[in-house]
């Protein structure tokens, strides 16, 4: 056996750098037919100079001009920043990913992530009560409450809230050995101090960039 | 030990195919070169489009060797590429939206034993997995960790079987059928992992290609 891997293997390693070197000949290189530059006449030149500087100026016009509000769901941080100065980095809470089965309807579940991509501050509260939605008893594996009275939970949610819309807010939290890591159900939780901070500087309308 | 320099000489057959970069390069565009310009201007145009959307998407500048995450013109992330390489640059200029993100199991809650889950976190995402868009177009994603040599090892080994994949299908594809492009990127585990966790379904990708 060894006397057959022995002749065998000068052979197998031929085979192997063959069929290295080969696609580095031209099969996965870049295009092969492009050929040197070719000077530029300075007209086009500055013909190309001008739609350059023209569209650099209409991305930096959608670039938002006021304080905005980015949250990296990955590493729990949420920040307030204002062109290149970062006003504020808050250590945050974010969802947790984790799914639930709801309860009579095959194939459907709620699935407990913050939304990503870019959304606006739509309303600003103060001293806000949670309602609490359907699956925060069906978790627990209580029944749900038919009376509206039996969802309110007061306190749980810190002294302010910035909703973004379908339900998710910015909001307080009482668990705050738990910021820094994805437990929510959606939500952004920050402790009381960095909430205050956000309140104050965010207005109704300003951008909030989830990623 | 007559396999060793074997490995050795295998593993520098690999290294000509792969662009090693600075991971500190920044992009830049020199204005007196014309087709550079053109490139740049291309991608902006598309950017400007992409950005005036409230949606985050993803810029990769292969000159610069970064990818970037981005919203309105923002840089959200970064990502330095390790290695690259794309089998048609010319087929790289569209807006192209993602499928599909990477897969990855979610941990169900069961009332019955407890509301309590473990969360997912960056952990729990692939460190190498394949990307598909409209209009086609392949990126594949790899990745090694800078200080395990197996994991680098490993990485070579992978990149040298697509490498003969590549060459196998080229053998047996018809000069003049079509193929769909195709973009390997390697970075480092974390941001493998990282770029896993950003991406959404039907996020927008362009990318910036080199001229020279």
């Amino acid at each position: 056996m060894k006397q057959v891997i022995q002749t065998l293997y000068p052979g197998l390693i031929s085979l192997v750098l063959l069929l290295t070197l080969a696609p580095s000949s031209g099969l996965s290189s870049p295009d092969a037919s492009a050929a040197p530059p070719k000077p530029t006449d300075p007209a086009t030149l500055r013909q190309l100079q001008g739609r350059y500087y023209s569209l650099s100026r209409q991305l930096a016009q959608l670039m938002p001009g006021q304080p905005y509000i980015l949250v990296d769901t990955a590493r729990n941080h949420l920040y307030i920043r204002h062109r290149d100065r970062v006003m504020l980095d808050a250590l945050a809470s974010t969802g947790s990913g984790t799914i639930l089965d709801k309860p009579g309807e095959a194939q459907s579940q709620w699935v407990f992530d913050t939304p990503r991509g870019e959304f606006f501050v739509q309303s600003k509260l103060t001293n806000p009560v949670w309602v609490k939605p359907d699956w925060a008893f069906i978790e627990e594996g209580l029944a749900v409450p038919k009376n509206q009275a039996e969802r309110m939970e007061p306190g749980v949610l810190g002294e302010y809230a910035l909703g973004f819309g379908k339900g998710y807010f910015i909001h307080g939290t009482l668990y705050t050995r738990l910021l820094g890591k994805n437990v929510t159900h959606g939500c952004i939780r920050l402790n009381d101090e960095d909430l205050k901070s956000v309140y104050r500087l965010a207005k109704v309308g300003t951008p909030i960039m989830i990623f | 030990m007559t396999f060793i320099p074997s490995l050795f000489s295998l593993i520098l057959t690999l290294i000509p195919m792969t662009s090693t970069v600075d991971p500190s390069s920044r992009p830049f565009v020199d204005v007196t070169d014309a087709a550079a310009l053109q490139e740049a201007t291309r991608v902006l145009a598309e950017e400007v489009k992409v950005a005036a959307r409230p949606q985050t998407y993803v810029l990769i500048d292969l000159p610069a060797n970064t990818i970037l995450l981005k919203g309105r013109g923002i840089e959200l992330h970064r990502i330095p590429i390790k290695h690259w390489s794309t089998s048609d640059q010319h087929e790289l200029i569209m807006t192209f939206r993602l499928k599909e993100r990477p897969l990855v199991t979610r941990r169900k809650i069961d009332p019955s034993i407890s509301p309590e889950q473990e969360p997912i976190s960056l952990a729990d995402m692939p460190t190498a997995y394949s990307l598909q868009f409209t209009p086609a177009l392949t990126i594949t994603l790899d990745s090694y960790g800078q200080a395990s040599l197996w994991g680098m090892a490993a990485h070579f080994v992978r990149q040298w079987w697509r490498l003969v994949i590549k060459w196998w299908r080229a053998i047996w594809t018809e000069a003049n059928s079509a193929v769909a492009p195709e973009l390997d990127l390697t970075v480092s585990v974390d941001d493998a992992q990282s770029l896993a966790w950003m991406l959404t379904d039907g996020m927008p990708v362009l990318i910036r290609r080199p001229i020279h």
